[in-house]
């Protein structure tokens, strides 16, 4: 099936969002995009910053959009945009959840890879964060999703040997290694049966498993992402910190 | 190779203006030299004079070369209002634009999870400090934009734990605008605040 959507202006216009953007120049901004049948590109929105364009309230993270985007270089032009509905409705710890999940796709997708599956599962998570869907499990959804979708996809309900991992059992998690089940305790925090059979099935993550599975997704992103922490989760860490407190 | 020319050194350092590219910089530099030098050297000294001299408002984080700026220093003003914007321009615009009375006070810009810009940077430590001297009502005139929000939103999370009544100026259409042409958030949240008539 073609990704191209005929636009009712002729031009070619496909479903994307924003990731990220930055002033450019006088009037213009620096977008950096995530667009069905294309993946990551960064593109430049032309005078986008003139007062009353339109396009500087759409060109916001969140907001699904149709765009139109031209050009061979590394850095695109950004031909046309036209909202496709209302912005998701992120707000509170959500929008920082949502700012997240662009840091990490800013981090971990290479530019002009289309990873059309995962585009639909960043847009199911969104609409799924702003409908209410608890934020944790929906992070830890996405996570799981994005690995697989950069080949490095965990099998979490079964174990190396290919057993079934047990609720009631407590097992390690090893980006290389898989799942393997123990009964000492190593260096490395474990993960309890339960948590990995909810994770593997997409289930709301309950109490205890929220901590342990965001531990461990945090570990296995680490080797992905390197040294430099991530900014959103600095920030919100800093603000829930200070709110708290 | 010669050295570059004092002419040249002049266009290339005029460049570093806004909207100022090589031709209108030559432009300038002629017009200048041939026609106004005594303009030339009253901008090169106010120039350098507001290069060095103009910094930070100790109250309000807006631009001025005294340690207080002229609005937080006024006894005029209603200082249980504060209004908190995100650069100096926005006061220039509110000052010009609304009859406000009260104080403001200048972020420097809005909290960005993915350009590590946070609340040290944005002096949110300095705002706190103002909401524990105790203000009657602080004002969002923040942009609305998705990062503007977040900031906002800290902020009335701090202000409220102060007791403080939080505002937010209004969204809407822009007059002399036609609601065809705008977009549909806005118009979205201009019908949300509608108004009695």
């Amino acid at each position: 099936m073609s990704i191209w959507q005929p636009s009712r202006h002729g031009a070619e216009l496909s479903p994307g969002f924003v990731l990220h953007r930055r002033d450019y120049s006088n009037t213009s901004l620096l977008v950096e995009l995530f667009v069905e049948g294309r993946g990551r590109l960064p593109a430049i929105a032309k005078g986008a910053r003139r007062p009353r364009n339109p396009a500087s309230a759409l060109l916001q993270p969140f907001q699904p959009l149709w765009l139109g985007v031209s050009g061979r270089g590394e850095v695109r032009t950004l031909t046309r945009v036209e909202g496709e509905g209302p912005p998701l409705g992120l707000s509170g710890e959500v929008l920082f959840g949502g700012f997240y999940l662009n840091e990490l796709l800013m981090r971990l997708l290479g530019r002009d890879d289309p990873h059309d599956r995962l585009f639909g599962i960043y847009r199911d998570t969104l609409v799924r964060l702003a409908e209410g869907f608890d934020l944790e499990s929906g992070l830890r959804r996405f996570e799981l999703d994005l690995l697989g979708e950069l080949g490095y996809g965990l099998t979490l309900d079964r174990e190396i040997g290919g057993h079934p991992v047990s609720a009631d059992s407590w097992y390690l998690v090893e980006q290389d290694e898989g799942v393997r089940r123990v009964d000492f305790v190593p260096e490395v925090p474990l993960v309890s049966g339960g948590t990995l059979l909810a994770l593997a099935s997409g289930d709301s993550l309950v109490d205890g498993q929220r901590r342990e599975s965001r531990t461990l997704l945090r570990r296995i992103l680490a080797h992905h992402l390197g040294e430099r922490p991530l900014r959103s989760r600095e920030l919100y860490r800093q603000l829930h910190g200070s709110r708290s407190g | 190779m010669a050295e570059r020319s004092l002419l040249n050194q002049l266009t290339g350092a005029l460049r570093c203006l806004p909207g100022v590219g090589p031709k209108s910089a030559q432009r300038i530099a002629f017009h200048l030299l041939e026609r106004d030098r005594e303009g030339g050297l009253r901008l090169a000294h106010v120039m350098a004079d507001a290069m060095t001299r103009i910094g930070r408002c100790r109250r309000c984080r807006t631009l001025t070369e005294h340690e207080v700026c002229a609005i937080c220093a006024n006894a005029q003003r209603d200082a249980s209002l504060l209004c908190v914007v995100e650069q100096p321009s926005q006061v220039v615009a509110i000052e010009q634009a609304a009859d406000y009375r009260g104080l403001y006070f200048v972020l420097g810009g809005r909290l960005s999870p993915l350009d590590g810009i946070g609340p040290d940077e944005l002096g949110l430590g300095q705002l706190e400090d103002r909401l524990e001297e105790g203000i009657g009502e602080l004002i969002l005139a923040v942009s609305p934009t998705v990062e503007g929000t977040v900031t906002g939103q800290f902020i009335a999370d701090r202000a409220l734990s102060h007791g403080v009544r939080v505002t937010r100026i209004a969204q809407g259409v822009p007059l002399g605008g036609e609601l065809e042409s705008v977009d549909g958030g806005t118009l979205a949240l201009a019908f949300a605040g509608r108004r009695d008539f």
